[in-house]
């Protein structure tokens, strides 16, 4: 198996993006990530495009958008795994290269959510489980499953709204500093905890917005990378991924993601990590609701079962603190475009990295970082391990 | 601008599970179990994912679950705007098959409280499991 680093990396704005096609977002992104690698478009051997693609009117996105990037010939590989969309595009990029199908391949997630009214955007992420025995007959929403996970987790660990409320007022500081993110502005604790409920417990702030954004990844092999003289590729050490059932009446407990628990585990493994806590510099997880968060804490092993509330509280995932999480404001500030979120999160990952990340840096001791991607309700989970 | 109207309306297929929805419309919550290998399914199937077999007895679900996790939905999705308040979802263990459905009134439930299981149609006529609180019933105090 071949090396594989990310070479250059790009990102739209995040946010209500009425100004632009599904196509022209998406070139924002990979435009940067073409520029950033110093490649020509022309060297892309492979282009894999993430795109959950139901809520904007283009249905089957992939080509046009393949097309408007000059990647006709070459792709689109087109995948789609709900909000781990972009982490699939990733890691297809990564085995086409790894395996040696291709030198240099580049990984496109893009997601244009604003084009439908909320009522529809809701109704379709509510058909993320099982149509049938879920939405059909109960009317779940996305933020509902959450928040089945969420009460669970309050009645056996003791989590509070409070704590969740933590989560957000943390990750809106963050965004209030990223000039890609939806919301750049932070929240008083007192407006997250005052905000309406969307499903009990999880209220308002409680959630991610619904943005349209895009995000690009270019992925090469290591004598690619010697060739093209790339001077600071970023490493994927590790990789790991696992899926759940789409009912939740096939789980057994409500209080964790095995999703992340198994990926997690793989993609330590093969980077040789015991001690993440120790030997990662920076985490960027899965937090399309504060709930969400705090359960990665305890499934990536930050912290143990049942301790994510009060690791929040601790200040444990903020600057300084233990390891911190999501200094970009996550996806609950800088925004959840479905299909961007996961190319997004190595965006994110390798500014840090290459220390790029402005008044967000942390300090680098290991210049390792991790990203967390979960799709559905757990029902896909991807973690990545960069290094610098 | 606006795009051209695009409408989605499914016709369900019948499945092989047809008599799970037509005893739901009898009061009956029906799960299924292998008869080779005992593995347990609700919502049903008709084929084993883990032996491939495709002999499955009928198992009824009833007597008392207990309340595992619940949310209560404010914000309400296309296709359930003709349900004017609230509505709680919740998830109950009966013995070892955990069931989906609506939990009565507008209280909130308790995690870990005792409930037991009914079938009704909703206002669109589809038939579903609904949660009460259980109360000992004279005849089954000790
Ligand atoms: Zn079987």
């Amino acid at each position: 198996m071949k090396r594989v680093g990310i070479i250059g990396v790009g990102c739209s704005r995040f946010g209500v993006r009425d100004d632009v096609a599904l196509q022209e977002l998406a070139f924002e992104a990979v435009k940067e990530a073409v520029q950033d690698a110093g490649v020509n478009p022309a060297d892309i051997e492979l282009s894999v495009v993430g795109t959950v693609g139901t809520r904007n009117y283009e249905l089957m996105p992939a080509v046009p958008i393949n097309e408007y990037c000059g990647f006709s010939g070459r792709g689109p590989m087109r995948v789609e795994a709900a909000c781990a969309t972009g982490s699939a595009a990733l890691y297809t990029a990564y085995t086409s290269i790894s395996s040696g199908m291709a030198d240099i391949a580049v990984a496109i997630g893009v997601e244009k959510m604003t084009e439908v009214d909320t009522a529809t955007s809701l109704a379709v992420g509510g058909r993320s489980g099982n149509y049938l025995f879920e939405f059909h007959q109960y009317g779940t929403t996305f933020p509902g499953y959450y928040a089945m996970y969420a009460s669970a987790h309050m009645a056996r660990y003791g989590t509070t709204e409070k704590q969740m409320a933590m989560v957000a007022v943390k990750n809106h500081r963050n965004a209030a500093l990223n000039p890609k993110a939806h919301f750049q502005k932070e929240i008083s604790l007192e407006k997250a905890l005052s905000s309406k409920y969307v499903a009990y417990p999880l209220k308002l702030f409680d959630c991610s917005p619904i943005s349209d954004g895009a995000a690009a990844a270019i992925l090469a092999s290591e004598e690619k990378i010697r060739e093209l003289g790339v001077d600071n590729p970023v490493w994927i050490d590790g990789v790991g991924y696992s899926s759940d059932t789409s009912n939740l009446t096939k789980r057994p407990d409500y209080v964790g993601l095995r999703t992340t628990v198994e990926a997690a585990a793989a993609a330590y493994k093969m980077a040789g990590i015991d001690n993440p806590v120790k030997q990662l510099d920076i985490a960027v997880v899965h937090d399309c609701f504060t709930i969400a968060e705090i359960m990665a804490y305890e499934d990536l092993r930050f912290c143990s079962k049942g301790e994510g509330g009060k690791f929040i509280e601790n200040g444990d995932s903020d600057f300084g603190g233990r390891i911190p999480v999501n200094t970009f404001g996550g996806l609950k500030a800088k925004g959840h475009p479905l299909g961007a979120t996961g190319v997004a999160m190595a965006y994110e990952a390798v500014k840090q990295l290459r220390e790029e990340a402005g008044p967000l840096q942390v300090d680098l001791k290991n210049y390792r970082a991790l990203t967390h991607n979960i799709g559905g309700t757990g029902h896909f989970g991807w973690v990545f391990i960069l290094r610098r | 601008m606006e795009g051209r109207e695009l409408t989605f309306r499914h016709k369900l297929p019948k499945t092989k599970i047809e008599r799970y929805w037509k005893e739901l419309e009898n009061n009956t919550i029906l799960a299924t179990r292998c008869s080779r290998c005992g593995e347990k399914y609700y919502p049903p199937q008709a084929d084993c994912s883990v032996c491939y077999s495709d002999d499955m007895e009928w198992v009824e679900i009833r007597g008392e679950g207990t309340l595992e996790s619940f949310t209560q939905q404010h914000v309400i999705p296309q296709g359930f705007t003709f349900v004017s308040k609230p509505y709680t979802i919740a998830i109950a263990r009966f013995g070892e098959y955990r069931v989906m459905g609506w939990y009565e009134g507008d209280e909130l439930p308790k995690i870990g409280e005792k409930v037991e299981a009914y079938t009704a149609k909703d206002e669109t006529g589809i038939s579903k499991v609904y949660f009460r609180r259980r109360t000992l019933k004279a005849e089954e105090s000790p």
